[in-house]
């Protein structure tokens, strides 16, 4: 028989250790919170084990009065297999019917959505997933076990074109089917699944708090979520008209398990345009924006909108690609890297509205962040570097998009390669068109989106021959260290290992990666839990509006 | 007459496919297959990844096969799933059942009436251009309610006394006017109209006489719904604005010629009063020569929508033009293309029928 009344959850000896950990000072509170919650620490739990009354912590979501209408101005791009999902404006529409098992908070914990809660075994290899009871789907079936069993071998399915959750995956897929390995997921009953990797893996939490995990029914795995409607949300879509509009509104014919404030919420699409969506907020088109950028930070502020927002993993790197001479002599890079200043780029690329970086695409708010010493910038140094090489009248082309803090910042290092001597052209593609070969230009910009955790974008962007290694940077010595640090589950021994490939990234002179972007947001007064997101994530069933 | 409205629709299919192959030749070159399956796969596919969704979704075939299946005079392509054995194809619709899929037709393109999908909207192009239209269609009709009978007032005042201080004026306004294209006007009326920070609106708005924030609203997005004075006057006067200064340059030119006529001159010895020499005499003659222009502008209108119902946020005819652009909606794209031959040549044929009427001295034959 099922226990009915869940056991008292053991804290994982780890995050014993993590709070031990931040209250030494080693660790700040956000660091904290997000190592404690990725082991399958209840959030609550995680505050309390560090003297916090979660309450308190947790506090920055108010409970909004029931009802009520909300516009957000953001782009309604046409819907598909979440799977594939590339944008997260995709995700915040289905997200209103298709849930989580788990969400990443905007203070870097993580808390269950559709999952009560999760373990991690010592080394991080095996994770025990706890269904949330009491859930289901809007066509009247049961979310169990089985649900979330089929949703990983879903995301497993490397075969599928665009699946990027097969990459958050890792070794759960088998590089020899592309499918899920044997035994990778069991059904131990029908609460509860058990992943088993063959190698401890510290990222998958994340992974499967991201936003193409949206949870799909059973049956419906692969299919574009619109032509069913099939979720566990409290809403339903009842227009999506692509680059207008989308409208949800509260499912009348299905009990959600959780709150849910708002009757309906409509995703307005003012195009591209920074100077389109204030024009549409002069115009009262909106409530909400999704995100602000640049100059229209302060002008949204200027007309009495409420201000949100967060410092986040989310950069830009200007990053020459290896295969292409002369990137290949590394003398090359590291006299490009050596002629940027970055508080340059920082200041002319996003009016300084971010922190510095270090060229080693670590962020501090990661936990496994270690400090390196100050990056040395000296012009002439790097010229004289570049003149060894014999590149001093060798022309550098460098790609950008054609919009507003990428082609910027892109622009502020050319402005300083040429101060250095370096003979520089620009070329600026439109958005249309820039990304068709951004992987393979011989040197662009790419902006990345914000990360859990340094190991996952070391991963992703910088493994020998992974898809989206545009630097095409293969060092096997960086790939065995990362190897490494994918096992271990304590920041602080990762951190060990994190110096060296933090090390080797600057001297590689791998990429430019000048700042880390803060993130805003604009709401009318009166707008509830509408706060930033790391990850521009927009939950409507937090929403609501003052009454 | 009749063979000439034959001939004319004749030319008229005969551009439309011109058009249409060399449309569907530039978005079907492989660069352009491969933005649209990063738009439509995920923007950071693989190569590989590229080249099995541009061969699973049809793109793969010879071009002017493909064309042919467009047309509706090819069938339709279909495709066996090696490993799951579904049936898909371009007449197949995406949600079908395997026994729907069986019975699909073999030909679905212009001919069947079918214009195909709409890969960025995901529907029918049938159904996405049809609303489009229709909104464009207020938007050009309000532009021209405005814009041909100030122009004729304007270009009929200067006309009829040429030289005077009225006509200097009149002239340097019609210049100016269109000399200014609808991407500095519209942004000119924005700022000046639009802004609850420059301009005239933060005056009213201390003055207490408008209630909102601004005068006027810088999007045009709530006129789809409802069409208020406070949300269509810009972008209609953007719009208008470009046109109506040529069309005023071509009716005082005209104007200015009539008056100069014989028969003006022995109306006027005769002792009629100038206001009838120009409404009786004068303006029906004058008025042959602006018809024409007035037609030619249908056209135009249809660049200036491009830029007006992007900058407004008008989700019309020209707005979707932008978007199948950008995005590479191969099927979109070219229904666009189609209404854009069949408004360029109907309004031209139109012109020519109507000119016959206005000139009896012009025969058709």
């Amino acid at each position: 028989m099922t226990q009915l009344t869940p056991q008292p959850t053991k804290i994982h000896p780890v995050a014993e250790m993590y709070a031990k950990e931040h209250r030494e000072g080693k660790i700040d509170r956000r660091e904290f919170l997000v190592r404690a919650t990725a082991l399958g620490v209840a959030s609550a739990t995680a505050y309390s084990m560090i003297g916090l009354s979660p309450a308190h912590a947790m506090g920055h979501r108010q409970v909004p009065p029931m009802g009520g209408s909300l516009r957000i101005q953001m782009e309604v791009r046409a819907q598909k297999d979440p799977r594939t999902f590339d944008w997260s404006q995709l995700a915040n529409v289905t997200r209103g019917f298709l849930e989580y098992l788990i969400e990443y908070n905007n203070d870097g914990s993580f808390s269950g959505v559709l999952l009560e809660s999760w373990e991690a075994n010592e080394d991080a290899s095996q994770y025990t997933l706890r269904v949330r009871p009491g859930v289901t789907w809007n066509n009247g079936d049961a979310f169990t076990a089985e649900d979330v069993a089929a949703n990983f071998v879903g995301w497993c399915d490397a075969n599928v074109e665009g699946n990027s959750m097969a990459a958050r995956m890792g070794g759960l897929v088998d590089p020899e089917t592309n499918r899920v390995r044997d035994g990778g997921v069991v059904v131990l009953d029908d609460m509860t699944v058990q992943i088993n990797l063959p190698a401890p893996d510290i990222t998958i939490v994340a992974g499967i708090a991201d936003y193409p995990s949206a949870v799909q029914h059973r049956d419906l795995i692969g299919t574009n979520p619109l032509d069913h409607g099939i979720g566990t949300g409290a809403y339903r879509v009842t227009d999506y008209e692509v680059g207008v509009q989308a409208r949800l509104e509260k499912n009348p014919d299905h009990t959600y398990w959780g709150d849910a404030y708002l009757d309906e919420v409509f995703f307005i699409d003012l195009g591209q345009d920074p100077a389109a969506w204030f024009a549409g907020a002069e115009a009262d088109e909106f409530d909400m924006t999704y995100e602000t950028v640049g100059e229209f930070v302060d002008l949204f502020s200027s007309v009495g909108w409420e201000q949100s927002d967060v410092v986040t993993a989310a950069t830009v790197v200007i990053r020459p690609n290896q295969n292409n001479a002369p990137y290949d002599d590394v003398r090359v890079r590291r006299a490009i890297a050596m002629a940027v200043d970055p508080q340059v780029c920082l200041d002319l690329g996003i009016n300084g509205q971010g922190v510095l970086a270090e060229n080693h695409h670590v962020s501090p708010i990661h936990p496994e962040y270690a400090e390196l010493p100050p990056l040395v910038i000296d012009k002439d140094a790097a010229f004289a570097l570049l003149t060894e090489a014999g590149h001093a009248d060798t022309e550098f082309e460098i790609v950008s998009i054609d919009d507003d803090y990428r082609r910027n910042t892109t622009d502020a290092v050319a402005a300083q390669l040429r101060d250095a001597g370096f003979n520089v052209t620009r070329t600026v593609i439109p958005g249309s068109t820039f990304w068709n070969d951004w992987t393979t230009y011989p040197f662009s910009s790419t902006n990345w989106n914000h990360r859990e955790l340094g190991v996952i974008i070391l991963n992703l962007a910088y493994r020998s021959g992974v898809a989206w290694n545009e630097s095409a940077f293969a060092n096997a010595e960086f790939d065995a260290l990362l190897d490494q640090a994918n096992g271990i589950a304590d920041a602080d021994e990762r951190r060990v290992i994190m110096v060296r490939l933090e090390t080797i990234m600057q001297e590689e002179g791998v990429t430019l990666q000048p700042y880390w972007r803060s993130l805003f947001r604009h709401y009318r007064p009166g707008v509830i839990n509408a706060e930033m997101h790391p990850k521009f994530e927009v939950n409507i069933h937090y929403l609501g509006v003052a009454a | 007459m009749g063979l000439f409205i034959l001939r004319r629709i004749g030319v008229m299919i005969l551009t439309a496919l011109c058009m249409t192959f060399v449309v569907f030749f530039l978005t079907n070159l492989y660069p352009k297959l491969e933005t649209l399956a990063k738009t439509q796969g995920n923007a950071r596919m693989t190569d590989a990844q590229v080249a099995s969704w541009i061969e699973r979704n049809g793109y793969s075939g010879p071009m002017i096969l493909r064309y042919g299946q467009w047309l509706g005079v090819v069938p339709g392509w279909t495709r066996v799933d090696a490993e799951t054995g579904d049936l898909t194809g371009r007449c197949i619709e995406r949600t079908a059942t395997a026994e729907e899929a069986l019975n699909a037709p073999t030909f679905c393109g212009v001919f069947q009436g079918d214009l195909g999908y709409s890969t960025v909207s995901d529907d029918e192009v049938s159904s996405v251009i049809g609303g489009r239209l229709l909104l464009t269609l207020k938007l050009m009709a309000w532009a021209f309610g405005v814009m041909v009978p100030s122009a004729l007032v304007v270009g009929v005042l200067a006309g009829m006394r040429e030289g005077s201080r009225l006509d200097r004026s009149l002239s340097t306004f019609s210049i100016a006017s269109t000399a200014t294209p609808e991407y500095v006007s519209g942004v000119i009326f924005i700022v000046l109209f639009a802004s609850s920070t420059s301009g005239i609106s933060p005056w009213l708005a201390e003055m207490g006489w408008i209630d909102g924030r601004t005068l006027f609203l810088g999007s045009a997005r709530s006129a789809m719904e409802d069409i208020t004075f406070w949300n269509f006057t810009l972008p209609v006067m953007t719009i208008a604005l470009y046109g109506m200064g040529y069309i005023a340059r071509m009716t005082r030119a005209s104007m200015a010629e009539v008056m100069t006529a014989q028969y003006i001159r022995t109306a006027r010895l005769k002792g009629v009063s100038f206001r009838n020499i120009v409404l009786k005499h004068a303006l029906r003659n004058a008025l042959i020569a602006p018809f024409t222009v007035i037609m030619l502008q249908f056209p135009w209108l249809l660049t200036g929508v491009v830029i007006v119902e992007t900058l407004f946020n008008y989700n019309g005819f020209g707005w979707t033009l932008v978007q199948a652009a950008s995005n590479n909606d191969i099927e979109l794209l070219l229904a666009c293309s189609i209404v854009a031959v069949l408004v360029v040549l109907i309004t031209q044929l139109i012109s020519d029928i109507g000119y016959v009427f206005l000139n009896p001295r012009i025969r058709i034959s």
